[in-house]
């Protein structure tokens, strides 16, 4: 029995495309392909490979009579001795140390308030959602007038609410607060949309899970603690990993508001590669810059999928 | 335990407490949210920059005395300096080319991945898959090699051609019509439908959703592109609003009152489209997160 059901598998693989479909439709479905495979290979993967290429060489960003040099790993090792570098690296993890519980937090506990029934529940969520479509620069501009030192609003509330004990602050020349000032406008910017995505994660927990808990005798801190935060272990895990990848990649607010200062307290890395390659017109240092960034999100993104793995099946 | 008898009595004492706290957090979220925003348009209204400064620190930020459209006459130029009315039509345009052409593309590979017959199909959709991971960024700088030395530095192409093709969204398209029934596929080629036929007039008219949410994950992401323009554009002739919006800052002293009217002229197309579409827009941000 098996043996007659298996024969004509093998042969009817052999048979190509263009005997089983015929020339028209092969040649259509290459057409419709096409276009999205080559550019796709001209402007992704073409860039890709040649960052690793280019990062090993001193290709500089305008061509020079002289040919171009292979250096092996030199620019590699230039970056790891640059404390710059270094410094860049230590100010996107300071970042991302503050937005993870800053806009996370926020987003999870408006996201936990708009999952109740109060009144004008989706006007409220389509209000807080609002600066998720803002541009950066047009946020940049809201907050640059904020942030006006000494007598902008954030120093006004700061000066009232303190009742005149905290003196106004330099937000965005004071080394010890612009990473923190960039954390509040990143925060306000982008909180919506980590908003909605617990949101969704809340509304996929099934009402049944909530009955059985209230059956139980489960309060509401109970049914917090046993039923919403363990339905949404996938939703935390992808809504940390996306904010880590955002974060490590922290450059508009950067280079707009504080050129990566004062003192190099607000220098990211993508900001150094773009000093490097754009200004400095060093584009094979840069390239090494960015395959290093790279690396980063790539093990960002592979933790996530161990993690993903383990809640969800 | 017997929280069903008491559940009369109990849980409407502690709802109020509880009630208040969650109408105090909603109202001062809204207002922390809002009142930026607000106020950005209410000094786009005041001709003054140094009054705009001034007023931020009281009540009088949100209100404007004389509303004038001053900031905009002067900011909304075709040609010259502080040409925002070209800058604008300058991102309109990359945006619309963009788009449409995105939709167009992503969907026809996506519906090849999910109902054609090229062998290779599941390998192109894993490395597409795989693709996703790289972020912009970190291929920005030999992309910048590629689209100068192919002659297409400061053009309007060198900022929709490399962005048209995008592994998420040709994903999106790949889910979408992958799911829809084996019939209707059927269906078309017993009529005799060829599959650009298929693709175009039956599974594409059912698509609206995700049509609209890739137009609007495609939108917001090409309006708000900020680090490729200022690498590739050099003059007025295609620089987007955003890179010139951010040329305020450069200045020694701000000119608040025309930054504010350029960043409102920013805002307007995207807000208009929001407010329009708004559950649009919420859900596709959800569904371009569920990948996973």
């Amino acid at each position: 029995m098996s043996a007659l059901t298996t024969v004509p598998k093998p042969k009817r693989r052999r048979r190509s495309i263009i005997a089983r479909v015929g020339w028209p439709r092969f040649l259509q479905e290459i057409g419709m392909l096409a276009p999205a495979v080559l550019l796709m290979t001209a402007f992704l993967i073409t860039p890709f490979l040649l960052s690793f290429w280019t990062a090993m060489t001193n290709q500089p960003l305008v061509p020079r009579p002289t040919p171009v040099r292979f250096v092996g790993l030199n620019n590699f090792l230039r970056i790891l001795n640059d404390d710059l570098f270094w410094t860049s690296l230590w100010n996107v993890t300071r970042f991302t140390l503050w937005i993870l519980p800053v806009q996370c937090g926020l987003a999870f506990l408006t996201a936990l308030i708009l999952n109740q029934k109060i009144p004008f529940r989706n006007v409220f969520r389509g209000m807080f959602f609002l600066p998720a479509i803002t541009s950066m620069v047009v946020v940049c501009v809201i907050w640059g007038t904020l942030f006006q030192y000494p007598t902008g609003p954030l120093n006004h509330i700061v000066v009232a609410l303190s009742g005149g004990t905290i003196q106004p602050i330099d937000w965005l020349g004071d080394p010890n607060w612009a990473m923190f000032s960039l954390v509040l406008l990143s925060a306000w910017q982008a909180y919506g949309f980590q908003m909605i995505i617990y949101l969704a994660g809340m509304q996929g927990i099934p009402d049944e899970l909530y009955d059985a808990a209230r059956i139980d005798g489960a309060g509401r801190w109970g049914r917090f603690w046993h039923v919403t935060m363990p339905g949404l272990r996938p939703t935390h895990v992808f809504v940390l990993v996306i904010t880590t990848i955002q974060a490590f990649k922290l450059y508009t607010q950067v280079a707009i508001l504080t050129q990566g200062g004062p003192k190099s307290s607000t220098e990211t890395v993508v900001h150094y590669m773009v000093r490097a390659g754009f200004e400095e017109q060093k584009l094979g240092y840069a390239s090494a810059v960015s395959v290093i960034l790279f690396l980063i999100v790539l093990v960002i993104a592979l933790v996530q999928r161990r993690l993903m793995r383990r809640f969800d099946v | 335990m017997s929280d069903l008898a008491l559940s009369s009595r109990k849980p409407a004492a502690t709802l109020n407490g509880y009630r208040i706290v969650q109408s105090i957090s909603v109202f001062v979220i809204a207002l922390v949210v809002i009142s930026p925003l607000f106020m950005l348009f209410i000094a786009s209204l005041k001709d003054d920059r140094f009054q705009i400064l001034a007023d931020m620190g009281s009540f009088r930020a949100f209100w404007v005395d004389n509303p004038t459209f001053n900031n905009f006459r002067e900011v909304g130029n075709f040609a010259g300096e502080l040409a925002f009315g070209r800058y604008l039509g300058n991102s309109l345009l990359i945006l619309g080319s963009t788009v449409s052409l995105g939709l167009v593309i992503n969907s026809m590979a996506g519906f090849i991945l999910a109902w054609g017959s090229l062998p290779g199909r599941a390998l192109i959709l894993s490395v597409i898959i795989a693709l996703y991971v790289i972020p912009q960024e970190s291929i920005i700088m030999p992309l910048l090699i590629i689209v100068s030395r192919a002659g297409l530095s400061d053009t309007f192409t060198a900022q929709i051609l490399p962005f048209v093709a995008s592994p998420l969204y040709t994903f999106l398209f790949y889910q979408f019509f992958a799911q829809l029934p084996k019939e209707l596929y059927e269906a078309a080629s017993i009529d005799g439908a060829s599959i650009f036929r298929t693709w175009w007039s039956i599974f594409m008219p059912l698509s609206l959703p995700a049509l609209a949410t890739v137009s609007i994950l495609m939108g917001i992401e090409t309006w708000n592109q900020y680090l490729w323009p200022i690498l590739i554009t050099q003059t007025d002739y295609a620089r987007p609003i955003s890179v010139a919006i951010a040329t305020f800052f450069g200045q020694d002293s701000i000119f608040w009152d025309r930054a504010m009217a350029a960043s409102v002229l920013m805002m307007i197309p995207i807000l208009v489209f929001y407010l329009a579409f708004q559950r649009w827009f919420i859900s596709s941000f959800v569904g371009s997160a569920v990948k996973g």
